[in-house]
């Protein structure tokens, strides 16, 4: 029966190909020439990239509603934020996340490497597995976070939301490791939601149910090698997808092709945004600043003010940050990155978090959650307000105090 | 694998002076220290070794102006042997039709030639000498003490201290100063003086050792720097036997007060366990153990390839990786038959340091050259006849003199094989310009080429300093910035070599104060 379906998706597919496309006019396929770089063009002469799917995610929307990621264009809303929010948290989402930056790490020396890179070590993840990685610089100051995946004994990919490549390099002085950044030889798409693992079966996978969480395996996906993970930020039954970017548009095609059936919708980064924050992740860039981005020291962040001191063993051999990790943690760090719900979403980001008449602190993100029906917010608090009896407010930008109620991270909870 | 004999309470390595100095302090203060050398004798760059039978020379470094006579009490070095053949010496600039210039301050006779040669100069002298004398005076305090880090509140306070002193001095010089630092010694010189061969002179100086002409920003900070090292001293001039008889005196104080010294033991590897030092590894594979390790070795190869990079966080390898150390130099020794004669000199000309810089073009020229990779057709340098005021280096009646060649590159256009002995040729006919006779006194010569300095003291390449003496490497910059406090990161492990402050020359401070670094850790520990 499984089979039948996956034939008929193909056929199906290949019809889909030449609909009618609204970029190129009736009957007209689209030609990925059209963004490929020219053979004398200069690497850094593109200041607007494209993602690999590129064409196919125009295809999709229905909005012409763009964002930018990482200086590639990315698809903000295809059909309408409700329709897309609805599709990824009761049926499936697709989204493509090719701009993040992904860096393959290989040779003899790749595990110290990592350990002197990370605040968490990496011998003993198995291959296969992943890990929430944490890279801090000298003063211990998050410089990112990001996912990485064991895929051999002396293989790693690190993913990352930027590119962090000078400090990588930098980093990789006496070590015998290779260092490449692979971003533009990996295609990444997102399958998120609780009709995933059908949507894979109906692609053709047979047991997607078997993967663990933070564990990735090569299947075959449309005749594509794909490495699949179960990795993602937004919470709840969710893969990666990470292939070879000639075949992403083939196998974006066969999962939204198949994926119909159940409901699967591609989902752009306005609701991959409310997800991940109704899953209570914290953003580089977004939420705190990279230790390099921030002008004033006092902006950069340890892992303890962002609640990540789960992520650090201080008590082994040298690594980044540890002099310093060890000082914040005797001392106590100063802040807190801590979740809000608000009963009003008159608040912007930015706006000052206050506890009593003295302000505390200020929104870093903020956003409606639709299925708890409030609006939900990252707050960058002082660490000592938060002993303090008052609740705290937020004030609204026409100048209202509205009472705000200290949430335990994720917002939302699968069970 | 670790037998009692072999562990001890510190491991200094490096039998250099600063080595020396080091292991004696933590001698004298009841450390059970051993010192290791790969080399067969004692003394690093300052050793002093035969040309060949009955003459000796200081093979390498051959003038001390910067040792503290505090160092020399402290150790009991005269008991030791040490004794000062001279420190009196004056700097004499050579001219070709024998109008030399003294450029000691301290003595009227001196000036008096200044003045026959421009009398314009002779005044303009008196007032560079006060200016500099004032910025000497600033810099002083800073220099024979441990500094703090750039990073720390001590450092602001320090900085405090200085723009205070720096206030105080008033507005003109105050003005002077600031435009000083950043700019090269030929503007300052420029601004001071009329004549080629004083500018000549007063540039090499600032320039010598260093990967710089007197165009090169900042070497006028360079030159104050080196005066300032002076001032701490007890005058230019050598010990009797040479600059190699300093660290002998060392190395017998030190083991007087309990250290041991173990030569021919080239340490390969510093172990760390757990963060902490936990001793050194030999060629050999011996192992000495010692909660301490203080390396004389430069800097980057301490961190990078004796300790590892892995050891260290990322920043600290990274400023250490990019400590520039450049600024090749040759060494020519030759034993001479007589006094090569000079027009007009008199005895305390002959027993003075001699510098051939006949102007400022001369010496930008040679490092010009030096830069492309070739050799100057005007070759400078610095040059004693150290049997002068040590009769004893050589026969009755018989003489060695010592030459220091700077912006001498290490890999020269043709290679070395080709191109010593023309070299060798141009700088004793460049010598014979002023001491016509000086070829024919010849009896033996040794020439150490930048390569082979590397081979026999590892420094050929990375020039003397182990880290350039320029104001972005000085002070709480040296040796990189977060490592001023002689602690390299790693617990348990101090530098110890010039590469750390207050920098080269044959001062003894970096060994003195590393060991006070390392002992004030104890303490607080």
């Amino acid at each position: 029966m499984t089979e039948d379906v996956t034939e008929h998706s193909v056929s199906e597919e290949v019809t889909d190909v030449s609909r009618d496309s609204p970029l190129n006019g009736p009957g007209v396929p689209p030609d990925p020439a059209w963004f490929e770089q020219a053979a004398d063009e200069a690497p850094y002469a593109r200041h607007v990239l494209t993602t690999p799917l590129h064409l196919d995610v125009a295809d999709e929307s229905r909005t012409n509603s763009w964002t930018a990621w990482a200086g590639y264009t990315v698809a903000d809303v295809y059909t309408s934020i409700e329709q897309e929010y609805d599709a990824l948290r009761t049926r499936a989402g697709l989204s493509d996340i090719s701009p993040l930056t992904k860096v393959r790490l290989s040779g003899e020396d790749v595990v110290p490497y990592l350990d002197r890179l990370l605040t968490r070590p990496v011998g003993n993840l198995e291959p296969n597995q992943s890990t929430r990685a944490v890279l801090c610089d000298g003063n211990g100051c998050v410089i990112a976070e990001g996912v990485l995946f064991r895929l051999g004994d002396e293989e790693f990919r690190l993913v990352l939301r930027s590119s962090h490549l000078d400090w990588l390099r930098q980093s990789a002085l006496g070590f015998d490791i290779q260092l490449e950044d692979v971003s533009g030889t990996i295609a990444g798409l997102s399958l998120a939601g609780p009709m995933a693992d059908s949507v894979l079966r109906l692609a053709g996978m047979e047991k997607p149910a078997a993967l663990a969480k933070h564990q990735g395996v090569w299947v075959e996906l449309g005749g594509m090698p794909v490495y699949l993970s179960r990795t993602g930020m937004m919470g709840g039954l969710e893969y990666e997808l990470w292939c070879d970017p000639a075949d992403a548009s083939i196998v974006w095609r066969r999962l939204l092709g198949v994926g119909q059936k159940v409901g699967l919708r591609p989902v752009g980064s306005a609701v991959r945004n409310i997800a991940r924050l109704e899953n209570g992740v914290a953003l580089e860039g977004v939420d705190y600043l990279s230790a390099f981005t921030a002008v004033d020291p006092s902006d950069a962040l340890s892992p303890y003010d962002l609640c990540l001191g789960g992520c650090v063993d201080l008590d082994r051999s040298v690594f980044n940050g540890q002099a310093a990790l060890r000082k914040t943690a005797e001392s106590g760090s100063r802040n807190a990155l801590v979740g809000f719900e608000l009963d009003l979403a008159d608040a912007g980001v930015g706006g000052p978090i206050c506890n009593g008449d003295k302000q505390v602190g200020r929104i870093t993100s903020l956003a409606w959650s639709p299925t708890l029906q409030c609006t939900i917010a990252l707050g960058l608090v002082r660490a000592s307000a938060l002993g303090a009896s008052d609740g705290f407010t937020i004030k609204t930008q026409t100048g209202e105090n509205i009472p705000a109620k200290l949430t335990k991270r994720p917002f939302l909870r699968f069970s | 694998m670790s037998d009692d004999a072999l562990q001890y309470d510190a491991i200094v390595i490096g039998a250099g002076h600063n080595g020396l100095v080091a292991a004696g302090y933590l001698a004298k203060a009841g450390k059970n220290v051993v010192v290791l050398d790969s080399a067969e004798a004692v003394g690093g760059a300052a050793q002093t070794a035969e040309i060949s039978p009955d003459y000796q020379v200081s093979t390498a470094a051959h003038l001390v102006s910067g040792f503290p006579r505090q160092i020399e009490k402290d150790l009991k070095l005269s008991k030791h042997g040490l004794a000062w053949a001279t420190n009196d010496m004056a700097t004499v600039a050579l001219d070709r039709d024998g109008k030399h210039i003294m450029l000691s301050s301290s003595r009227k006779s001196d000036i008096a030639t200044l003045t026959a040669h421009a009398a314009q100069d002779a005044d303009a002298w008196k007032a560079f000498e006060g200016r500099v004398g004032k910025y000497v005076k600033l810099l002083k305090p800073l220099l024979d003490k441990r500094l703090p880090d750039v990073s720390a509140e001590a450092a602001t306070k320090a900085a405090a201290m200085l723009a205070l002193r720096l206030e105080k001095m008033g507005p003109a010089d105050l003005r002077a100063f600031l435009q000083l630092v950043p700019s090269s010694v030929a503007s300052l010189l420029d601004r001071s003086f009329e004549g080629d061969l004083i500018k000549g002179a007063l540039s090499l100086e600032a320039t010598l050792g260093a990967h710089a002409g007197p165009h090169t920003p900042g070497t006028a900070f360079s030159y104050v720097y080196k005066k300032t090292q002076e001032a701490i001293g007890q005058g230019m001039g050598y010990p009797v036997g040479g600059t190699g008889a300093l660290t002998e005196a060392l190395a017998s104080a030190a083991e007087g007060l309990g250290a041991r010294i173990r030569l021919e033991s080239p340490v390969i590897e510093i172990i760390i366990e757990e963060g902490r030092i936990k001793g050194v590894r030999l060629a050999d594979g011996t192992v000495f153990e010692a909660p301490i390790v203080l390396s004389s070795v430069d800097p980057k190869t301490t961190c990078l390839d004796l300790v590892g990079a892995r050891h260290f966080e990322t920043p600290a390898v990274t400023h250490v990786s990019r400590i520039k150390m450049k600024g090749a130099t040759a060494k020519i020794n030759l034993a001479l038959e007589g006094l090569p004669t000079f027009a007009n000199f008199s005895d305390r000309e002959y027993g003075g340091r001699l510098l051939i810089a006949p102007d400022m073009g001369t010496v930008e020229r040679s490092f010009t050259a030096a830069k492309r990779g070739e050799l100057t057709l005007d070759p400078v340098m610095e040059l004693v006849i150290p049997s002068y005021h040590d009769p004893r280096l050589a026969p009755m009646g018989h003489h060695v003199m010592s030459i220091i060649v700077p912006n001498v590159p290490f890999d020269v256009d043709g290679g070395w094989d080709t191109q010593k002995d023309p070299f060798v040729k141009r700088v004793i006919d460049t010598i014979s310009d002023y001491a016509p006779d000086l070829s024919d006194k010849i009896i033996a010569g040794e020439v150490l080429t930048p390569p082979e300095l590397e081979d026999r003291f590892g420094w050929g390449n990375r020039g003397w300093h182990q880290g350039n003496m320029s104001f972005d490497q000085l002070l709480s910059f040296r040796p990189a910035p977060g490592m001023a406090h002689y602690e390299a990161g790693v617990s348990g492990l101090y530098l110890c070599g010039v590469g750390t402050h207050p920098g080269g020359g044959l001062t003894g401070l970096p060994g003195k104060l590393s060991a006070e670094a390392a002992l004030a850790a104890e303490k607080v520990s």
